[in-house]
């Protein structure tokens, strides 16, 4: 009968658990769910622009154009992450980490684009010749699962 | 020797060594011709443009607001006139024919657009064809220049761009034998000395190559040697020289008139700031009113003097008519028009003189000041003029307000405005005193002025980057404070309300910026620490590590508290505060860009939790008035600052996309008797409101909960407790104890799970 009780108790517990963030009056403004929206146009023609300016080469104006972007929607993870990919072909190893990590900060729960970003940040370690940090950074990108 | 011959001896030494010295110095005027001439480059000033509009689908701005800048940058309204320049306003939308223009990332032809809107947002952009355009860039509008010496400004043209109603129009009215003489005119001077004697009033006898001569070489003081001079190197230009280069020379040089402290020379910039086009199409009436201006660009401003500028200008044309170059029906049509003068309104070197500075500043890191003042480079800014002009009217608009309840007599209240993107820390506007368009202190950049309660959230900052001690409802002990040194005498600062309450929670102590409360939780943190983190937060400044220095004891400008802030806006990335993007040469040839860089400077979820208690600043504290400018929704987070017998006045605060610092105060530190809240929260408030904010809503980091706290005690709650509210926990940081306001089945079903969980342990040997 004790053991009844108890088991009741462990459900009701559970539901009351649930139950309990009943929002006050006052509450702080919800968090964004996630911060990458949908791409509008206008990021997609800038996102395009920049890839094919970093692929042929032409990184400073691919970094411009990805500044452009990022000037609309300062919030979207993969504007950032692009960039950061830009500044490691640029060999500035400091800010491809900063950048990278700067776009994991609104991954959410992007699991993909936070371990890219790690892998960005081990490769601008490793160039620098931190083994060590650029170890630890893939470790993180393979615990993004 | 007879006395006759002697006398022709000496003569003839006489007359040759005049000769020689004559040959000296011809010879001597001729090396400065030559060299000056041909090294001759017009000094060209940097020219400083804002940053371009982009317009797409979703932007969050007004027709009006568009329409505004169209007007700035001279784009005609309502008809389809020309290829390039003119919008048309059509239903909600706007039709605009956007000017070509060289940006830094290359040329952009002339093209026609259209722009649909609704709610004070962008519907959509189209082009002619009514395809959708994802992006479309207008022209950034230019505003100011870094100019050479005595602020001469021009816009360099080539003599076949020119019109040739224009030359002719010079020519027949200041020099008609220009293209027979040899650099002077007998013929010239003679009239002009008739004229001067029938009593027709002065007229020049001088050539365009002399009036050049005297523009290139010369000062203007008349001497009768000054004239030989002047008269010796015209010869010797014109025989140097062609007339055509002459002439070009001539129409780059010209003195047109000033703007304000800006001096407008050449027939180029002449027809931009006059007209508002290129010198390509001006008319024979437009062209006149130049040529008539040439005489005394003061006396025939058709701005000041429009009735005595029509007149000369009608002369010119009817002179232009009997020399030949203009027919009965030219110039009957021409004198029928008005002055047809731009109606803008003269900005001088610059509209924005203190932004204007800051980029002067910033490119003196990278140029030489000569290069600046003479190569005629293109420098992009991040100046948004829609923020730039609205930050400069709320501040006039609420000093004179201030000034008038207060009554505290001349000279007035004065103050400054930094706005910054909060993401990539691009300076949006700058003002530096309630008179935006004088170019003198720059308060935003040179006032330095005690912080007062600024530096608190570096406080807190401090604090809950240690969880483990310290969270947002940790209780702090707000009662009496004395701190003692040695060698200095005992602190013990006083709370704004002159009480003490006691034990409060760490985040309404910081809401409600209570003195005592602050000092001792940053005494308790060490003061050296606190100040890590000032610094960390980006002031480059070396504070005195004083504890006074916690409350505020510190002087900074606008623009570094601005630098500071932007690291918590931007959740602990620091970005380098930049008002330059690009600078390329004359021709559009990229020399240097000013990349956008962050650094991590403190993790997220510190920042998460500082940023969630200034938001309770708003919501619940010192900065509630707010409200009666933006709603609660906009998530605003901010500090008030306010120093001692309140001489200074600061706002500090940011949405989800603008960070602005305002500063309120006497120049001569008298006390203002306004506090940050009462007289710099309405200025940011009010400047906030005209810009449509997007809201503050931080990304929740994974280290960070939320958890239902009630207020009152700040232990946990549940749904039993009425007015509970969520905060944010570093993982595992927030309070354990339940509340008295929490359900007592709550209590009991807590004791029940424990006494099952231990019955299960036992049952499964764990």
């Amino acid at each position: 009968m004790r053991t009844l009780v108890a088991i009741l108790a462990v459900l009701i517990g559970g539901c009351a658990v649930v139950q309990l963030p009943a929002p006050g009056p006052d509450p702080l403004p919800a968090p964004a769910p996630t911060a990458a929206r949908t791409e509008n146009a206008a990021i997609a023609g800038l996102l395009d622009g920049a890839r094919a300016d970093a692929a042929s080469g032409r990184l400073a104006n691919a970094a411009a154009s990805l500044e452009r972007a990022l000037r609309i929607e300062p919030r979207n993870p993969r504007l950032w992450q692009e960039l950061a990919r830009v500044r490691l072909k640029q060999g500035e190893y400091a800010q491809t980490e900063s950048t990278a990590a700067r776009s994991n900060s609104w991954a959410g729960g992007d699991s993909t684009l936070r371990a890219e970003n790690w892998r960005l940040i081990a490769q601008a370690r490793e160039a620098r010749g931190d083994t060590a940090g650029a170890r630890a950074a893939l470790e993180a990108a393979d615990r993004q699962r | 020797m007879s006395r006759h011959k002697r006398f022709w001896r000496a003569f003839r030494f006489a007359l040759l060594a005049v000769a020689l010295l004559t040959a000296g110095f011809m010879l001597y005027l001729d090396f400065r011709v030559r060299s000056e001439f041909e090294g001759r480059r017009f000094a060209l000033p940097a020219r400083i443009y804002a940053r371009p509009l982009e317009l797409y689908a979703g932007l969050r701005i007004a027709r009006a607001n568009v329409l505004d800048e169209l007007r700035e940058a001279g784009y005609r309204d309502g008809a389809r006139e020309g290829g390039s320049g003119w919008f048309v306003r059509e239903g909600d939308g706007i039709e605009i024919a956007v000017r070509p223009f060289v940006f830094w990332d290359g040329p952009q032809p002339a093209k026609r657009i259209r722009v649909a809107f609704d709610d004070s947002a962008v519907a959509a952009v189209r082009d002619a064809e009514g395809r959708d355009l994802p992006l479309a860039r207008l022209e950034p509008l230019p505003i100011g220049g870094i100019y050479p010496a005595n602020n001469e400004d021009r816009v360099l043209v080539r003599l076949g761009e020119v019109p040739k109603h224009l030359v002719q129009a010079l020519v027949a009215n200041e020099d008609r034998n220009f293209y027979s003489h040899y650099g002077f005119d007998p013929r010239g001077i003679a009239r002009a000395a008739v004229s001067f004697v029938r009593g027709n009033g002065r007229q020049g006898g001088s050539t365009l190559t002399q009036q050049l001569v005297k523009n290139f070489f010369l000062t203007p003081e008349r001497t009768l040697q000054r004239k030989f001079t002047e008269l010796g190197m015209a010869v010797l230009v014109e025989l140097h020289y062609g007339k055509e280069e002459i002439l070009e020379a001539y129409l780059n040089e010209i003195y047109l008139g000033q703007d304000r402290d800006r001096a407008i020379h050449g027939v180029g910039l002449a027809a931009l700031y006059y007209f508002g086009k290129p010198v390509e199409q001006l008319t024979l009436a437009e062209s006149a009113l130049l040529v008539g201006m040439v005489k005394g660009p003061a006396l025939y401003d058709p701005y000041r003097h429009p009735q005595r500028a029509l007149e000369r200008r009608n002369l010119v044309l009817r002179e232009t008519k009997d020399r030949g170059y203009a027919t009965m029906e030219q110039y009957a049509a021409a004198r029928a028009t008005g002055l047809g003068v731009n109606p803008k309104a003269s900005v001088g070197t610059s509209p924005h003189p203190a932004f204007l500075e800051l980029v002067h500043r910033q490119l003196r890191r990278d140029y030489d000041e000569a290069d600046l003042r003479s190569e005629g480079l293109r420098v992009f800014t991040t100046l948004d003029p829609r923020v730039q002009g609205a930050a400069e009217r709320v501040l006039e608009r609420k000093l004179a307000q201030f000034d008038k309840e207060k009554r505290f007599g001349a000279p007035g209240l004065e103050g400054a405005i930094a706005v910054t993107d909060s993401q990539t820390g691009e300076v949006q506007a700058l003002v530096g005193g309630r008179d935006a368009r004088y170019r003198g202190f720059n308060r935003a950049l040179d006032a330095a002025r005690p912080v007062g309660s600024l530096l608190k959230p570096a406080i807190y900052l401090t604090a809950l980057a240690e969880p483990s001690r310290y969270t947002l409802v940790t209780p702090i002990d707000d009662g009496p404070f004395v701190w003692k040194s040695r060698g200095a005498p005992d602190w013990q600062p006083a709370n704004y309300d002159g009480k003490h309450h006691g034990a409060v929670q760490l985040r309404t102590a910081l809401a409600q910026s209570y003195n005592a409360a602050s000092a001792r939780l940053g005494t308790e943190l060490g003061v050296e620490r606190v100040l890590a983190t000032v610094k960390r937060l980006g002031i480059e400044r070396k504070l005195r590590p004083y504890a006074a220095t916690l409350l505020g004891a510190v002087e900074l400008s606008p623009l570094e508290v601005a630098q500071m802030y932007q690291t918590i806006a931007s959740g602990g990335f620091r970005a380098p505060l930049r008002a330059i993007r690009e600078v390329t040469t004359q021709d559009g040839r990229p020399l240097k860009r000013y990349p956008l860089a962050v650094e991590q400077a403190f993790p997220s979820e510190p920042m998460y939790l500082i940023v969630a208690a200034m938001q309770g600043i708003v919501r619940e504290g010192t900065a509630q008035a707010l409200k009666n400018w933006l709603p609660p929704e906009s998530g605003v987070a901010a500090k008030t600052g306010t120093t001692d017998e309140q001489r200074d006045a600061w706002f500090a605060g940011f949405t989800g996309d603008r960070l602005g610092i305002v500063w309120i105060g006497y120049d001569d530190n008298r006390a203002a008797r306004l506090s940050g809240a009462a007289a710099a929260l309405p200025v940011w408030g009010e400047l906030m409101a005209m810009l449509s904010p997007e809201p503050l809503a931080p990304l929740k980091p994974d280290g960070i909960e939320i958890v239902l706290i009630d207020p009152e005690s700040g232990l946990r709650a549940d749904a039993d407790c009425t007015g509970a509210i969520e905060l944010p926990f570093a993982q595992g940081s927030a309070p354990v104890e339940r509340a008295p306001c929490s359900s007592a089945l709550g209590v009991v079903i807590e004791a029940v799970q424990q006494r099952a969980k231990s019955w299960l342990e036992r049952l499964f040997g764990n």
